[in-house]
């Protein structure tokens, strides 16, 4: 443990700026209460998520280029980000950048152009989660709960880009068919890649139980086609959400912005609709732990959350 | 007999009889099934080399066609059946459009969850290499506008423009997309929830944080969906990115 480093660029992405910030605000207090330091990107600009990608090639190379090139500006060679989309975004231009000597270069160039210095050397970018997990640790959780989640049955929804696919997130070692050269090795701090664990492990330490929850923990939400595929993202987000309350689940954790506004907005959807089994709330899993360290629900912004965790939390004397 | 991958082979090619006599001999019963033969003569090779040409595209030629990717594949196994990645690299491979083009209807639905790339065996971007093949068919006017392309170049647009994007922009944006009127105030043509037509279920989850007096949460996203948040220094990089754009025939 303790590789990633305590001091990291912190890359919050579009949505914890606005809609998600209960998970910003409550991102920022565990990182506190473990003793790590973010340091605020300035200036940053949209990853491009899962969109751009389809769209442009080049362009979307450039505008993760640029938080790099910034990251590099305030002397960091480790991003962090707390979003699915932004990491795998950041991940994605890592890998282009250091297998493809041509985009590299071209990269470079435009960097200049536009007015950014050029990129001295890649950062590696991070899951907030990975990080917390590997810099903090659940002993560091179990430490630090002055009130811990007891009786508070959770899934744990990681969601696809977290693990996947492993040549941006280094889940795996293996990848065949690639050249020697640009073969992607296994980052040692990564998560399982088919059973991601982290998540679990951190929340309980926090004195929580997680129920089984596969394969839903990695099942897709709909994510880039929430809103422009609506059909298949609704049957997605009811299969994931029956499976947690049949599994018995009081809340779900998640750890994506995006995977999280999905989740809630079909939940209301479907509960109009008068589907069976889905009404289980959404939360954070910072903002559980926070709960776990002593914060009260405002710290958190738990009101923020539009599926309304707070009735199952108050039930069970936790908020 | 069952066939496998039917779903591939369009019903008017599977034929079957009552009674079949083949030289002479009866071989009715199990037999019976047959799927006439297809015959390809015209395919364009170029469209393959110019999928292997793209930095995101150039792994197809690693595929093997063992059908990974399509049996991870939530679209396929909980969608439409139709919806295969090994099918459609091997079309593309093949230069097959008629063929990509009979599937246009579903070939959009991909929904970017990477468990396609994350087991494939040979090392294909599978994800990756399908937007590519998407992206280079409506490039060449071979298949009509998707959802989900409108929706990527509503984002990339405000990207360009401001340098981050806004979720109100973006909800109430697609919802006009989608034919709903959206009120927009006169002076700032910014949309104004709870006024116009919106759907039931985004006026009841919008009229929320009111309900639990959530003041600063609303505050919080009205101030950036009337003032649209920026980044700053962006228009420099902003000329470059708009000319790489261009250079790729993304921006129209």
């Amino acid at each position: 443990m303790g590789v990633i480093g305590k001091r990291v660029a912190y890359y919050p992405g579009c949505s914890l700026e606005g809609a998600a910030r209960s998970y910003d605000v409550s991102t920022r207090i565990v990182a506190r209460e473990l003793g790590l330091e973010l340091d605020y990107l300035e200036d940053y600009n949209c990853c491009g998520a899962m969109e751009s990608k389809n769209v442009t090639f080049m362009g979307t190379m450039l505008l993760n280029a640029r938080n790099m090139s910034l990251a590099r500006k305030q002397g960091h060679s480790v991003i962090v980000a707390p979003c699915n989309g932004c990491s795998f975004s950041l991940q994605r231009a890592e890998y282009f950048l250091e297998t493809d000597k041509a985009v590299f270069d071209k990269v470079n160039a435009l960097l200049r152009e536009g007015g950014v210095d050029a990129l001295d050397q890649i950062p590696q970018t991070y899951h907030i989660l990975e990080w917390f997990y590997h810099e903090a640790g659940p002993h560091k959780v179990r430490e630090k709960t002055r009130k811990p989640l007891r009786g508070l049955k959770v899934a744990n929804y990681y969601g696809c880009l977290y693990t996947r696919p492993h040549f941006y997130a280094r889940t795996y070692a293996h990848a065949g068919g690639q050249e020697e050269g640009v073969r992607p090795r296994r980052r040692e701090t990564a998560d399982d890649d088919e059973h991601p664990y982290y998540m679990n492990a951190l929340l309980e330490a926090a004195g929580a139980t997680s129920v089984e929850f596969e394969p839903m923990h990695t099942q897709c939400c709909g994510g880039p086609h929430s809103l422009s595929d609506e059909m298949v993202s609704e049957k997605f987000v009811m299969m994931i959400l029956q499976t947690a309350k049949r599994n018995g689940a009081d809340i779900i954790a998640t750890e994506c912005p995006l995977c999280h506004a999905s989740l809630e907005m079909y939940r209301h959807r479907l509960m109009m609709k008068g589907v069976p089994d889905v009404d289980v709330p959404a939360a954070y899993f910072t903002q559980l732990l926070g709960l776990a360290f002593g914060y009260g629900a405002n710290d958190v912004k738990l009101k923020d959350n539009l599926s309304d965790p707070l009735p199952v939390l108050r039930r069970l004397g936790l908020a | 007999m069952a066939i496998h991958e039917r779903s591939l082979v369009e019903p008017e090619r599977i034929l079957r009889k009552e009674r079949l006599v083949v030289d002479g001999v009866d071989i009715s019963g199990d037999w019976n099934l047959i799927i006439l033969p297809r015959v390809i003569n015209d395919y364009d090779l170029d469209f393959a080399k110019e999928i292997v040409n793209s930095p995101d595209g150039k792994t197809i030629n690693q595929c093997y066609q063992c059908s990974y990717c399509t049996a991870s594949c939530p679209v396929h196994n909980y969608w439409d059946e139709r919806y295969n990645p090994r099918h459609f690299i091997y079309l593309a491979r093949l230069g097959m459009i008629d063929e990509l083009q009979k599937r246009a209807d579903v070939m959009w639905r991909c929904v970017s969850c990477h468990k396609c790339t994350h087991r494939c065996p040979k090392g294909v971007l599978v994800e990756e290499v399908l937007k590519v093949i998407l992206r280079t068919m409506a490039k060449k006017g071979l298949i009509d506008e998707y959802p989900s392309k409108k929706f990527d170049k509503f984002f990339t647009e405000s990207v360009l423009e401001y340098g981050r994007i806004e979720d109100g922009e973006l909800l109430f944006g697609w919802i006009e997309k989608q034919g709903y009127k959206v009120f927009k105030d006169p002076i700032l043509k910014k949309p104004i929830p709870f006024i116009g037509e919106t759907p039931e279920w985004l006026k009841q989850l919008t009229i929320k944080p009111l309900k639990s007096m959530n003041i600063d949460f609303l505050v919080l996203n009205a101030k950036h969906m009337l003032f649209h948040p920026k980044t700053k220094n962006w228009s420099k990089f902003k000329q470059v990115l708009r000319r790489v754009m261009q250079e790729e025939g993304a921006l129209h």
